[in-house]
Parts: structure tokens; sequence; C-alpha cells
């Protein structure tokens, strides 16, 4: 970013035509404006804002930002030419998403309802395996998740609640319907983006914020902290809570500090934990110190080498040991990888009918399964039209959008599918909708987004308003991930009339005391000599007045 | 020292405090005000409106933005950032050859920075958050030059005392405003704006396991003793500076008086239950600060300070 | 038959050793078949076990020693009632593509993990065409002992199926990880065995033997008319057939790593030596064997 050329500041009339000129890109749909170019109801004042600052106003803010994030070390590493990884300032884009309030309240229903029927799920597969004998999902499907924990069959956390942090990704379609694309139950990042990026919008361009009321976020860190306390097995008020993470060599590492330092508790890694007779302990400088909870940001591989990989030394030997016998509450619990499973994500709208007797809320995108022979003669004939996943996958990694895809990909694709059709799915091609997005040359153009939402689960369902959307920064381009070249843009949900519940407190009107005496009392007279010596000096009126 | 030095000295810190508070504040109620309501039900309402109020200036007219405008840059405002930067300024003049060099010239810097509509660029949305971020800087910088510059002498006693008056004297002020006693009294919601004016948000979530409601935080704001900013702290430092000024301390009012509030305040750490409304302590404790700063002006400011407050 | 059973376990440590964890899977199971009469641990230095079942049913003790040690003692005693299984059914290859089948086999019949394609398998697979999975699974039992060289020390704890095939030579786990291959790519859900195996020989009539423990393997059978539920048949392709009451199981799993007899870690850089012996004695007179 920091080699971005400046670009000759446009006349007045040209900036004005850079916004006009913007047309968004049938069929998909843009969320600010509509196909003839005329802003949206919601969106008219942003635009206007956004006119006013024109390509040079948002170029400046763009160094601006660039330069808070390289300060405040919110960056991500990408990896150049011949393996050298530099860090970048992480891409922040400065047109904000804005849903409505209403939007906003069908999509958290939506999501609420679908986290609590995976938690469910989570719960039944590793005990009574109800949705299993009710010939709901075929068990041979679930013990062939890579993520199927067997090493906690048959552990119930505190409150049954395993999913603690839980973060789908939605995308709107061209009809405006919103459609799960992929559930995150396991380690989803992104939510100190969420934060930082509000924070970063605030300074750099607040002006757009002014016709709007826009819903806080920051709060999140609070809601975990509760979340974690109110599962972890001790008096509340006295709950150790930690963040594990694997390192500082982690890609995530950023959020791991940023979340450890927003809930004031500590950051550890494995070597600062050790299992003693079934509880789990932090070694301190006083010596060992117990904890209670602890919201761990590494995959159950690496977490207990006694149960899981027994190739890993990674973690802490007798963890599972400790969270069997109850003594430590882990978020997310282990085994959650089950219910995110590319395959197991078919079966979602199921499970809500099943578990809460309820008719799904979010839609799914229309997915097949390659292990019946059919689909999978159907689905190798198509490869072309499709996108391919990888069912044990998140993030990105492995998948294969079929459009885009050349043909020599395509044709090692079917290779690989055809030798082992139950590790893939494939889905339909969505047409995600478009932002306007911020170019090199100031310049807006639309951008495909998706939209990471975050959930807490501890005694109730919290999300922040909002969450993480996802740019791909590249015309045309449907890959939104960071690691990928994709960006994020502040998310806003607006507030409107039914959010009045949450109003605050009258202001005081108790009258504070008179502010201490400004003055300098008996050496009054030499200070406005010392007035007299510099005129201008603003305080002088004040001063004069008091005498 | 002369006395009239002293008073100098003791003025220059309240107005460094001052300035300091002032722009954690604003900064603070600038990112809170850009934004709507929170998912979190807030526990206090502290916002522009509050903010001028604390400075005595209620005007339920104004626009968030103005306001905070007026605690900036506004010359014409006493309580503005601007204006106690000035007043320190001109009170550093007075006694340059008692401060530091380094210091004299990071005040001077501070205030030049700051006049004429500060720096290019404030004058956008952002501009009181701009000046904020600078006042910050500055007069951390400027605390942080004096603690490596100046002898640790009587000189710095006074000094150090003006800005320990005055951050006590602003939270009890802050807390006053936004958690008005009685029935008025909010129920214990969030309470981070509070935490974020002083800046000490960091510091409760190490400090207190209880989320961040208005009960907790009014406490730790008052009693948390390993905190800089809270009174028990401030009082505690207090008495510190002023037993080491003070030639005979063992019969010196302001001594025995900033001793007492100190021993007042862990009683009341001590006996109050948790939730117990504050409202009382704020009113006292602020009213004892008055007298201490009263008979700190009798005893060594040859009654300065008091002939001011007697207008 | 009615055994006990003594599996003695040291390890010394060249040097203090802290936070000593394990988890053992030692007790023999209760089955349709055994029964498991007394069941002691004692561990030394002395520490609190806990005990759970795992997922796949097998007993788990564990423990910890937290404090500085230079030496581990896992001392299990028990005793075990067993009987011959029935006659194993003999049900047709149709039967493995049954719902019933399908819910019975689970995770037994998915192809092998993390091993796409194994070269050489396909002489092996081609010699395994029989009329009934039954015969299959007999033909296996002699087939892997005809290709294989059993010969300790030819791999160890983590050798691979590849391990197996190139070295032509290894230990009842290798030959059990093999045959789980080789039966699953015939359709045949099948599980490994963990277990103790009495293994006098046939003209001598010993009461008390030394021994290690022992793997097997379970295949799952359709029933020989094709409706009823399919049955877990075990076989032992080391010792050419299958198994009868002179196995004892402790338990089963995918492969090894589900049910490794004793399984730890410690902290410290010592290096361990480890004595391990299983001693098995009759206890019921031993007419039967004599005759």
């Amino acid at each position: 970013m920091s080699s971005r050329a400046p670009t000759p500041a446009l006349d007045a009339r040209g900036e004005e035509e850079a916004i006009d000129s913007y047309r968004p890109q049938a069929p998909f749909l843009d969320e600010l404006f509509e196909l003839d170019g005329t802003p949206r109801p919601t969106a008219r004042a942003l635009v206007e804002e956004l006119r006013r600052l024109g390509p040079a106003g948002l170029i400046e803010a763009g160094r601006r930002r660039d330069a808070i994030f390289m300060q405040q070390g919110i960056t991500f590493e990408t990896s150049g030419g011949g393996g050298a990884t530099h860090e970048r300032p992480f891409p922040l884009d400065l047109v904000p998403r804005v849903l409505s309030g209403q939007e906003w309240r069908d999509i958290k229903r939506g999501l609420a309802q679908r986290i609590r029927a995976l938690n469910h799920f989570v719960d039944d597969v590793y005990h009574a395996r109800e949705i299993v004998r009710e010939g709901l999902v075929p068990w041979r499907l679930v013990v062939s998740c890579s993520h199927f924990a067997r090493a906690v069959h048959g552990i119930r956390p505190p409150g049954g609640v395993y999913t603690h942090v839980a973060g789908c990704d939605l995308v709107r379609h061209s009809d405006g319907t919103w459609k799960v694309i992929e559930d995150n139950v396991r380690i989803p990042s992104g939510i100190s983006y969420v934060l930082e990026n509000r924070a970063a919008m605030a300074r750099l361009v607040p002006e757009l914020f002014a016709s709007y009321r826009v819903r806080p976020v920051d709060h999140y860190p609070q809601l975990l902290l509760r979340a974690l306390r109110s599962v972890a097995p001790s008096a509340e008020s006295e709950a150790t809570v930690v963040v594990w993470t694997p390192g500082p060599a982690n890609p995530a590492y950023f959020e791991h500090a940023f979340l450890a330092r927003q809930m004031g508790v500590e950051l550890v890694e494995a070597s600062d934990l050790v299992v003693r007779d079934d509880v789990l302990y932090m070694r301190t400088t006083r010596g060992l110190e117990r904890a209670h909870a602890v919201y761990r940001r590494l995959d159950d591989d690496f977490v207990d080498p006694l149960e899981f990989r027994s190739d890993s030394l990674l973690g802490v030997p007798g963890l599972v040991r400790a969270y069997r016998a109850g003594s430590v509450a882990i978020a997310n619990a282990f085994g959650t990888g089950v219910a995110d499973d590319k395959a197991i994500y078919c079966f979602v709208p199921d499970m809500i009918r099943f578990y809460l007797g309820e008719e799904p809320i979010l839609e799914n995108v229309k997915t097949y399964l390659l292990s019946d022979p059919e689909v999978l003669e159907h689905v190798l004939g198509r490869l072309d039209q499709l996108v391919i996943k990888p069912t044990g996958e998140s993030g990105g990694r492995g998948v294969m959008i079929g459009p885009h895809a050349e043909e020599a990909e395509i044709a090692r694709m079917r290779d690989v599918i055809s030798a082992h059709p139950e590790r893939w799915i494939a889905q339909d091609v969505v047409r995600l909708s478009t932002v306007p997005t911020v170019g090199i040359d100031g310049v807006l153009a639309p951008r495909h987004v998706d939209l990471r939402p975050f959930a807490v689960f501890g005694e109730r369902i919290d999300i922040v308003p909002g969450g993480l959307t996802r740019v791909a920064l590249d015309d045309g381009s449907l890959i939104v991930n960071s690691s990928r070249g994709g960006g994020s843009k502040d998310t806003w949900v607006l507030e409107d009339g039914d959010d009045a519940d949450r109003a605050g407190p009258p202001i005081a009107d108790t009258q504070p005391p008179a502010l201490p005496d400004l003055r300098y009392g008996a050496w009054t007279g030499q200070q406005q000599q010392q007035q007299q010596l510099h005129p201008p000096s603003p305080q002088g009126p004040q001063r004069r007045k008091t005498l | 020292m002369l006395a009239r030095i002293a008073h100098e000295l003791y003025w220059l810190g309240r107005n460094l405090a001052r300035a300091e508070f002032t722009a954690r504040a604003v900064e603070a109620v600038f990112q809170a005000e850009l934004q709507g309501t929170s998912d979190a039900a807030p526990g206090v309402s502290f916002g522009s409106g509050g903010l001028l109020a604390m400075f005595g200036d209620v005007d339920e007219s104004q626009h968030s933005s103005q306001a905070l405008g007026q605690l900036t840059l506004d010359a014409e405002r006493p309580g503005s950032m601007l204006a106690s930067i000035e007043r320190a300024r001109e009170g550093a003049r007075t006694v340059r050859d008692v401060i530091s060099a380094e210091m004299w010239e990071a005040i001077n810097t501070t205030a030049l920075g700051l006049r004429g509509g500060g720096q290019p660029g404030w004058t956008a949305p952002a501009g009181p958050y701009l000046a904020s971020q600078y006042v910050k800087e500055r007069t951390a910088l400027i605390w942080g030059v004096s603690n490596r510059t100046m002898l640790r002498d009587e000189a710095k006693c006074f000094l150090d005392a003006g800005g320990l008056i005055e951050i006590s004297d602003m939270v009890l002020r802050m807390l006053r405003i936004a958690m008005p006693p009685g029935d008025s009294a909010p129920a214990d919601g969030q309470a981070l704006i509070l935490l974020q004016a002083v800046g000490g948000f960091h510091a409760y979530l190490r400090a207190v396991t209880a989320p961040p409601n208005a009960h907790p935080v009014a406490r730790f704001l008052l009693f948390e003793r390993a905190y800089p900013d809270s009174v028990a702290a401030c009082v505690d430092s207090l008495n510190d500076v002023f037993t080491m000024a003070d030639a005979g301390p063992r019969n010196s009012k302001p001594v025995l008086r900033v001793s007492r509030l100190a021993a007042d305040l862990d009683f009341q750490r001590r006996a109050l239950p948790d939730g117990a409304e504050l409202t009382d302590i704020c009113k006292q404790t602020q009213q004892e600060l008055a007298r201490i700063d009263q008979d700190v002006a009798e005893r060594y400011f040859a009654g300065a300070a008091s002939a001011g407050l007697r207008r | 038959m009615h055994f006990a059973i003594r599996f003695l376990t040291e390890y010394h440590y060249d040097a203090p050793v802290t936070d000593n964890l394990n988890a053992l899977r030692v007790r023999p199971a209760t089955t349709s078949t055994q029964r498991c009469d007394e069941f002691h641990t004692r561990i030394e230095p002395e520490a609190r076990v806990s005990r759970h079942l795992d997922y796949f049913g097998t007993e788990v003790i564990e423990f910890g020693i937290p404090t500085s040690h230079e030496q581990l003692t896992i001392d299990v005693r028990a005793r075990v009632v067993t009987s011959a299984p029935p006659d194993p059914p003999e049900g047709s290859w149709d039967g493995l593509l049954t719902p019933a089948y399908f819910d019975a086999a689970g995770e037994f019949a998915l192809p092998w993990q993390d091993q796409p394609s194994i070269a050489g398998l396909e002489s092996l697979h081609d010699a395994l065409e029989a009329e009934c999975p039954l015969e299959t699974l007999e033909t296996l039992c002699e087939l892997i002992p005809d290709r294989f060289e059993y010969r300790p020390g030819a791999t160890y704890v983590g050798s691979t199926v590849s391990d197996l095939l190139d070295m032509g030579a290894g230990v009842c786990q290798d030959f059990v990880h093999l045959s789980l291959v080789l039966l699953r790519r015939r359709g045949i859900a099948a599980r490994y065995v963990s277990g103790y195996l009495w293994a006098a020989p046939h003209d001598e009539g010993a009461d008390s033997m030394e021994l290690d423990t022992h793997a097997w393997l379970e295949a799952l059978l359709p029933c020989s008319d094709g409706r009823g539920e399919p049955v877990w048949v075990s076989a032992d392709p080391t010792n050419r057939g299958l198994a009868g009451e002179a196995h004892v199981k402790i338990g089963h799993g995918r492969f090894y790593s589900d049910v490794p007899p004793v399984k730890g870690l410690y902290m410290g850089g010592a290096t361990s030596q480890l004595e391990a012996a299983v001693t098995m004695s009759r206890l019921d007179p031993q007419t039967s064997a004599r005759a």
C-alpha cells in the first residue's frame, strides 16, 4: 500500500463525475446503488458525503489509514515472491456497508437459530445420536468428518454450550435474500478487525457518520468475557479466563493479543499451561494458578498430544483429561469441527427443523454431496459452472471456482474428486452482492462482498451488530479471504425506532460545583501585565471579566 | 522557596492536568457519539452535554461536534484545552528559571501547536479528536520531561500537587455528572465511557474481575490505589508530596487534612458494600479537596488562592 | 478358559522427569464370550488414577505424576474367563450392501485414512477373491503369514502399511493394519483389536508363560440368511486362523493408535528405558489342553 502513487488531483467537476459515473454491474445486486446509478434511500446521505470527499479526499484518508495501521501494528503478512513475507496494513476500504435495522434483526434471528441448532448437533453426535437414529444425517458421514473428535465422546461441557464463538459466513444473492455459505464454529477469526475498522473509520472519515446512527460494536470483548465466565466451573466473579494462542508466528496473533488485552486476561501459550490431577494451571511468578476457562485459538489437533495428534508435542498433555473432569471450560469445545464440516452443512436446515421445530430463517446455498455416485456424475459433468470445496477445510483453502478456473485446473480437480469424492462438495456459484469500493485512483468501483457476523454463546446468544464485511479487491473476483488479496469494510447496522429499549439513562440534572478558580488571586495584576505583552492571547477577555 | 513561585508551580500542574484530562474525555466522547446506542445497556450518561456540564457550561441546544470543538480550540472558553495550555504556558514563563529548559520548551511548543486553529487538517469533523490526540501526547511528554529533568525538591512537589488535586477533582466531577443520585440513578449498565474518558480502561480490566458496569467502575475510579489516576491514589500521593515539601508536617493543616482524607477513603473502600451508592462520598470528597486547596493556599502561598475563592 | 494375567511395565529414566502423564488401555473387556472378574493396577510412585470408557468402549486408566522421579512402574493384574465364540456366519457378498450392515460398520468400513494408494496391494487384493466374506477372511489369515515374515524388530510402533510391504516382514500390529486395508477394500468392515494371547505350545501343558501384548482383528460379516444383524468375527492373521478362547480382548479401534496399551508423555530431557512383560497363567484344570 505504501507504494501507492499519489494521483493527480482531479478538479471539482471531475470528482463529481467520478461518483456519478458509478454503475452497478448487472446481474449483481449493489447494496448502495440502484441499477441506474441512483443511490438507494438509506445510502443517499452517505453518497453525498463521499461525493464531497472526492477521490483526492479518499486517497488522503487512505494514506492516513495506512500510517495509523502501521503505527498500531494492525497488519497482516503477505508472501511476496521468493518466500519473502512482508507486512502490509490491513486493507480497510473507506466506504462502509450499510444494513438497515430491520434487515439486521432478520439476520440476527436467523443466525441465533442456526447456532443453536449447530450446538444441539454437536451435543447429539457425541451423545445420543438421535438425529442419526432418526435417519436424517447418515452416521457414515459423521464418522468420516476429519474433525469428528472421538476423544471427547460423551463429554458434556458446562451449560451444554459447545459453540461459544461462531462466525457464519453470509452472502447476499442477486434477489436480495441472505444465504449462509459456510459455518465456522471452530476458531473463527476477524472480530478484531471489526472493532479496529470501526475505530479507524471514526477517526479517518467521521463526516460519513454525520447523518447516521450506527450501532456500536466495541462491547464484543465484554460479551465474550461474560460468556466465558458464565461457563467457567467457578464462581463467576472469580473465574480466571485465559486466551490461548499458538504464538506470535500465527497469522492471527494480533487478534489473540487484541482480545486478551481487551478482556484484561492473560494471553498464554502451551508452555504456560500444565495439568496436575485433572486441573489446569498456568505457571506464574507466584507459582501455579488455576485457569477456569480457556479461549483457545488453535485446532483440536494441537491441544493435547495424549488425545489428539500424538506426533505433535505442541499442546498441553492432559488438557482433555481436565476437560473431561469438568475442571475447566474450553471455548470453543473440542470436537465442534464436526458441525462446520462442509458435508454436514447440507443438513443444517434439517437440524433446525429437528432440534428446534422451526423453519430455517436463513437459507443454504444449493450444495451437492459427492458421495452419491449419481450426483458425482452430474457434478463432474459441469465442474466449470460450480464451486468445489474440500469438506474439512476453512478460510478458502483448496477452493476452486469453476467459472474462473483454467482448463488444466478443472482437469486436475476432476481426478482428485474422483479419487475421494467424500472429501469434496460442490456448490452453485452465488452471485455475491457488490458495494462501491475505493480504487487506487480514489474512484469507486463495484466489488463483491460477504459478511461474517460474530456470535457469542454463553447464557444466551449475543451477536454484535454487523460483523466483518470482506471484500474482493480485484475486479470481478469472488475471493474475499484476506490471505488471498481480499480487504474489509466497516459494517454499519443502522438504528431505527425499534431499538428504544436500549436508550441510555437521562442526563444528570445535578449541577456540579463551579470549577476551582482559575485566577491567580493576589497576583492577578502581574499576570495582566504579561497578558498585555501578548494582546492576541485568547484568554485575555476571560481574565479581564473576573477583575 | 518563594510563595509566589510555589503558587505558580501548583497552578502549572493544575492547568496541565486539566488539559490532559479534557483531552482524554473529549476523545472518548467523540468516539462514542459518532455511533448510536449500544447493545450493552449503558449505566451512565456521559456525552458532550455532560462534558460541558463538567466545566460548568450547560447548553442543551449545542450540537455535539460544536460542544467538543469548544472544549478543544476555543480560546473564549476557560475550560478548553487551548485555554488550559495557554495558562500553563504563562505560568511556565513566570517560573522559567525554576523548571528545566526542556520542560519550558515542551510546554511552549504545545501551546504554539494549538494556536490559531491548530495543525492543518484539524478542521475536518475529526478536528476535536486530532487536537485531543495531540494534547494527550504532548502532556504525557511534558510530565515525562519534568520527571526526568527536574530536581526532586520542593518545586517538583508543588507542581505534582497541583496535578494531583486537579485529577482527583476532575474524576469526582465526572462521576457526579455521570451518576446522579437517588431515583434518577440508572441501572447498573456498562460504563466503559467513564474508563475511556480517564484512560483507565486497560488498568480496570487487569485490576477488576467484574464487567465494567457503573458501580464497579465508580469504585475503581474512587478507591483503587494501584491505579495512578484514581482519587485514592491521588490523595495518597498528595500526602507524600506535602509531607516532603512541608517544613513541619506534623502540625501542618493541609498535611493533616490530606492524611485524614486518605484514611477515610481507605476505610470507606472496605466498609461500603458493592453496589452501595457513592454519590455522597463523591460530594464529601470533593468538598474536602476544596478545603485542602484552601489550606494549601493559606499555608504555602500566603493566602493567594483563598483570596481568589473568596471573590 | 480361566486366566490370571499380569502386565508389568517399568520405565527407567536416565535423569529425573516430572509431569509424567499416562493413559493405559489394559483392562480385559467384558463381552459375550469373555468376563473380567478381577482387575487391579498399582502405580509406583503412587498416583491418583481416574477411569473412563473411551469412544470405542475401552476402559482407559489415566494417571499423572507431577513430582520428580526416575522410575515408573505400572503393575496390572487381571482374572478373566473366556469361552469359545459361536460359529462365524456365512452370509453372502450382498449382505455387505444392506442398511443394517452400513449402520453397524460405521467408520470401520471407511477407506484407510491418509493412505490413498499403496503400491503392491493389487496382487494381495486379487488373491482374496472368494465365494463369501467369511472365505475371504479365512484366506486372508493364510495369505498374510505366507507372504510376510513375522520378525520382531523389523518395524517399530509408528510403522505404516507401506513399511511392511517394503520390508516383507513385521509384527502382529503390522499384519493387522495390512489386513484391515485389504478387508476394507473388499467392502468388509474391519477393526483393530488389542489384547493378550495364551499361546501355549500344543504339546506342552504349561501353566504359565511370559509373552507380549498381542493384536488381531475383527471383521464384520453379514449373517447367514442375509436378514439378521451382521456379526463381528475375530481373526488372527499372525496365527493363521480365526481367534478363539485363547484370545483375551482389551478393546478395539480403527487402528493401533486408538487402543495403545500404554501411552504417555513426560517433561524433561531424559531418555527412558522400557521393560514390559505379560505373564499369563491358566487357572482351570487343563484337561481340554491335554486331551
